[in-house]
């Protein structure tokens, strides 16, 4: 046998124990899961994977499920939208000295309160109204969007901007050709994280403001102590929102980083 | 590389900032300071105030409901010094309040930190571990604290059991995951030099493993810890009968602004005060042999595939942003 052949004799193999133990794991957890369920705690206070399954299904035969994600949905995205511009202005006004020091603090305040602040103040402030939402988005995201724009402006590439206008290329092409290129990774990273933040603070606004959407039914849910749908919801929007941030997202990404293969990969 | 380059820029705008310091001298002093960076920070409290001064006073002109929902910034400060004071509506005061939320975020931080260090060990060591918990840590690194919340205060009802299981839930995958990246990190070549000179294996563990495992086991305390906070705040809002998070709730409730504000603010501070005062301190003890190493980057993601993009442009900090 050759060198060769050996290694990959023991590639194949590291391949079979690794899917082994990975299949394993999902038999040990949803099976503790289904058995816990019933043994241990009253089956209708922990629901098992197989109860779960079957509520997702009556709430899609129902058709509550539709409705519900495109409200959510909706605020996500606008709200997911209006913090990124509002973030990109402030990052952008940063870059004069006494902006960034007004703004010091309010970027360090989006930073680091929790969402649960913004959501109780802004319930109680504007009540049930549209835009209570869409203002705790913005208050808890901008700021990602802001540090991201900021670090990126101050990072821009000076020599090759400077060689570009010696060589006098017009303004849209440098921006097109530099500037643009240069900053999408940094636009690209506030985006994920101000969605990955932004789909649950939206879910908390709507638990306590909204007449819609999935918050306000996983709300309905607890009230009526209806554990099994409670979970259904939770996890049902939860595959969701992963599936957008780490496939919808990076799909998108991916292809706009395709010319730059350092970016690209996951 | 790009040294002959630099070089000549960096004359010129040395020259140029010396040429703009001796402007500014002409210029008089109350321009200076209107212009300084310093004076826009201090000027952004005040900017905020006269915003919500002015705010309040439009919707009172402007709506027609009784506008004593709002509150001002006197009231808010009559407030919070009420509490401080330990004068209070609520059933229990401020120290009692955060006294028994602090004794359930720190059981449910040990716990989390020992269970999930056994579980890093493990996956940093095999493969095989590696694989089985691997699924399960990444959902549970993205679950949102308001899931736990909910599902547990359903399960558990009031009292302890339901918010130290929302802690040790909310903060084991940071653990873990840090954990993991800190025995992958070891550095292989000092474990084999240590084997080859017949090190004991007791030395090898307190001195080659331990100083390179630390730095991520520290993050991975300080970040339990803050997200641990975060879904124990929100688990005692929705199941709870005492407790941080189920007296701001209770401000809501009654719904008095001037409290929800001024609990906000004891959050901040609490949460300030924490970083500040306690750990950064601990941290620099910890680490002033290795000044270096003393903020290793945090681990929030998936690491398998974060080793394959080595020049992936730095994302800026996020590890303060774990909202909710």
């Amino acid at each position: 046998m050759t060198q060769e052949e050996l290694v990959k004799i023991a590639r194949r193999k590291e391949l079979v124990v690794r899917w082994a133990a990975r299949i394993l794991g999902y038999v040990v957890v949803l099976g503790l899961w289904e058995w816990a369920s019933g043994a241990v705690i009253e089956e209708n206070l922990l629901p098992g994977p197989t109860r779960v399954i079957q509520t997702a299904v009556e709430l899609f035969q129902d058709g509550a499920v539709f409705p519900a994600f495109g409200s959510t949905l909706n605020r996500i995205v606008v709200g997911v939208t209006l913090s990124f511009f509002i973030g990109a202005a402030v990052g952008i006004l940063t870059q004069n000295r006494w902006f960034a020091g007004f703004f010091k603090d309010a970027i360090t305040i989006g930073l680091t309160s929790p969402g649960l602040i913004w959501v109780l103040i802004t319930a109680l402030v504007f009540g049930n109204q549209w835009f209570a939402p869409l203002t705790t988005i913005i208050l808890t995201t901008f700021a990602l969007v802001s540090v991201n724009v900021a670090e990126g402006i101050g990072t821009l590439p000076k020599d090759t901007i400077d060689m570009a206008r010696a060589f006098k290329v017009g303004v849209v092409r440098r921006n097109r050709h530099i500037v643009i290129p240069h900053l999408a990774p940094f636009l690209f990273t506030g985006i994920r994280f101000s969605f990955s933040i932004g789909w649950k603070v939206t879910v908390l606004t709507e638990v306590f403001t909204a007449g819609s959407g999935i918050g306000y039914e996983m709300r309905i849910a607890q009230i009526l102590f209806r554990q099994d749908e409670v979970l259904t919801w939770i996890l049902l929007f939860f595959v969701f929102a992963l599936f957008l941030e780490k496939v919808v997202l990076q799909a998108i990404e991916d292809r706009f980083f395709r010319w730059r293969k350092e970016i690209a990969s996951t | 590389m790009t040294d002959l380059a630099v070089q000549p820029s960096n004359q010129t705008s040395k020259v140029s900032a010396k040429g703009g310091a001796a402007r500014k001298k002409q210029k008089p002093f109350v321009v200076r300071v209107l212009k300084s960076p310093t004076f826009a920070r201090g000027l952004f409290l005040p900017a905020v105030l006269v915003f919500w001064l002015i705010s309040n006073k439009m919707i009172e002109d402007s709506w027609d409901f009784d506008s004593s929902v709002l509150a001002t910034p006197r009231e808010v400060w009559d407030f919070m010094y009420a509490e401080i004071s330990g004068d209070t509506v609520a059933p229990n005061n401020l120290y009692q309040t955060f006294g028994i939320s602090l004794r359930r975020l720190g059981i449910g931080w040990v716990v989390s930190m020992i269970a999930g260090t056994a579980i890093g060990l493990g996956m940093g060591l095999s493969k095989a571990v590696n694989a089985f918990f691997h699924d399960w840590v990444m959902a549970l690194l993205a679950m949102p604290a308001l899931a736990w919340a909910l599902f547990l205060s359903l399960i558990l009802g009031f009292g302890d059991t339901g918010p130290v299981w929302a802690v040790v839930l909310a903060g084991i995958p940071f653990v873990i995951v840090n954990v993991r990246e800190g025995v992958r990190s070891t550095p292989t070549d000092l474990f084999d030099m240590s084997t080859a000179f017949a090190v004991p294996r007791s030395k090898q563990i307190r001195h080659v493993l331990l100083p390179s495992l630390f730095p991520f086991l520290f993050a991975a305390a300080r970040y339990a810890l803050s997200i641990g906070w975060k879904g124990l705040v929100l688990i005692e809002l929705f199941g709870g009968q005492d407790g941080a998070g189920w007296t701001f709730k209770f401000w809501y409730d009654a719904h008095r602004l001037h409290g929800v504000i001024g609990y906000s603010m004891f959050f901040v501070i609490f949460a300030l005060v924490v970083e500040n005062l306690i750990l950064e301190p601990i941290s620099r003890r910890v680490f002033k042999w290795r000044p270096r190493l003393d903020a290793p980057e945090l681990v929030e993601e998936d690491i398998d595939t974060n080793l394959e993009k080595p020049n992936r442009p730095a994302p800026a900090r996020s590890d303060v942003a774990g909202t909710i």
